[in-house]
């Protein structure tokens, strides 16, 4: 379990199978909901997750267990839905909020 | 942190992970490749005898580009995944061994002896590296690629080549038994399910199309192309959650039904079938009868569709095919859609629940202002 404080979180990669596809939709959504906290949200494949430059890592609940493997150190928050999740939103108000995120 | 949503398959066996990250590393080798993909599949479509505008001196170009340029650009980008340009390089050039050996698009292949070319290489400049003098890097890095290149390229040709190609002749024949005994919609009851976990790039760029490929140069088409990619089941199976699906999954169904049908995204009707498991049944049924559908109008794609989106699809589909890969998309739609609302209907009892929690999420998430 890794935790962050939302105020320190300055770079997103949302993770997916080729990082091409559900991941850059995601972090477009995301990328404008944070547009005024100066957070830059990025895409990657799950599988060079650990070549990306992170504060945070987002990705789908199926890849999660080898997004935590891929880079184990990091928070890895899973989500279940690619649109209106709570888990995403939860994320984001926290980001503005400043308060702790961790993966669990 | 509250975890509302119930995961419908939280926990991950090792073979899940293993699966996936295998076929991840094989559509890992594809997808960047599509754009060219694409760019082969549009010549073929136009300018093949039995293209849209027929045209022998640019046809010309059909045939290099799929025995060549696609296996070498998949055997580079492996041997990226593994060892960055050199292994790019490497790759590249093993991958020309493995081509010549054989007559048929070696994709497989390519995706064999790229990463191992590149794997071997990182191997030897692990020991050579710490013992190069300093003004040699230059010098023993170009020739340390090019001797192990040129010896991997052998191996490629006398080895893989023959071997994948005796594997391919296996596998397209199989496939062959299957469409010509009218097996092949079985092939939904593996392919629906493995691509709600994930699997569905593993299977369409790992498996299905290297197989379409090999038919494809031959004939202009294959089915193989449309088995996982078809946007019909999706579509049925969103629209059933729009209607009669548990109440906090209506609202986002309607932008999920564009991202999918029109964007080509599968993934985010994936989440919706993990809440509610047995909704997979729908997307077999659909999934079949779309197969079915094409398979009996005798339609194919010219090259995989990528992303699974109709106007991939479209794009994608040779002269005289519209109406029969139209038609299964049509009828795999209806179908999911008809078995979906069926078992969301059928299952409703306990929602009240969920709703109940739905609500709560609801004015959760508008104070978070993510209602949207």
């Amino acid at each position: 379990m890794a935790t962050i404080s939302g105020a320190s979180v300055k770079n997103i990669v949302v993770a997916c199978e080729a990082g091409m596809g559900s991941s850059v939709m995601v972090a477009k959504q995301l990328a404008k909901q944070l547009k005024a906290q100066e957070v830059s949200v990025t895409h990657s494949p799950v599988n060079q997750l650990s070549e990306t430059d992170h504060d945070l890592v987002l990705c789908h609940r199926g890849l999660g267990s080898r997004a935590k493997q891929a880079v184990p150190n990091s928070v890895v928050i899973v989500f279940d839905m690619f649109l209106g999740d709570l888990k995403i939103a939860e994320v984001v108000s926290r980001i503005k909020s400043g308060d702790d995120i961790s993966d669990d | 942190m509250a975890n509302f949503i119930p995961a419908g398959d939280g926990t991950h066996t090792g073979w899940k992970s293993f699966v996936q990250k295998v076929g991840g590393n094989l559509a890992g080798m594809v997808i960047p490749n599509i754009g060219a993909f694409i760019a082969w599949g549009l010549l073929t479509a136009l300018f093949i005898p039995t293209g849209w505008l027929p045209n022998e001196e640019l046809s010309s170009m059909v045939g290099p580009m799929i025995i060549n340029l696609l296996p070498i650009l998949i055997g580079y980008t492996g041997g990226r995944l593994v060892h960055g340009q050199r292994g790019a390089v490497i790759g590249a050039v093993a991958t020309v061994g493995v081509i010549v050996g054989t007559s048929i698009p070696m994709f497989l292949g390519a995706m064999l002896i790229g990463p191992l070319a590149a794997w071997v290489l990182k191997k030897i400049d692990a020991v050579l590296d710490p013992v190069t003098p300093t003004g040699f890097e230059m010098l023993i890095g170009n020739f340390s690629l090019g001797i192990t290149g040129m010896l991997m390229a052998i191996l490629g040709f006398l080895g893989i080549g023959p071997t994948v190609n005796a594997f391919s002749d296996v596998l397209g024949n199989g496939v062959k038994v299957l469409v010509d005994t009218g097996f092949l919609p079985l092939a939904s009851i593996l392919i629906e399910p493995a691509k709600i976990l994930f699997l569905n790039n593993a299977i369409n760029f790992g498996v299905l199309a290297p197989i379409g490929a090999v038919e494809a140069e031959e004939t202009g088409k294959s089915i193989m192309f449309m088995l996982e990619s078809n946007p019909g089941p999706g579509l049925g199976l969103l629209v059933a959650f729009w209607l009669a699906g548990p109440k906090i999954l209506r609202g986002s169904a309607p932008g999920a039904i564009v991202i999918h049908f029109l964007g080509g995204i599968h993934e985010i009707y994936f989440p919706y079938v993990l809440l509610k498991p047995i909704v997979v049944l729908a997307a077999i049924a659909g999934g079949a009868t779309g197969v079915a559908t094409f398979a009996a109008t005798g339609v194919g794609l010219v090259a995989t569709p990528s992303p699974g989106s109709i106007f991939a699809y479209m794009a994608m589909t040779p002269p005289g095919n519209h109406f029969g890969v139209l038609l299964g998309i049509a009828l795999s739609a209806a179908v999911s859609f008809v078995v979906a609302f069926f078992i969301l209907k059928a299952t409703r009892s306990g929602d009240d629940a969920a709703d109940l929690d739905a609500s709560k999420a609801k004015s959760q998430a508008m104070k978070t202002g993510d209602a949207a």
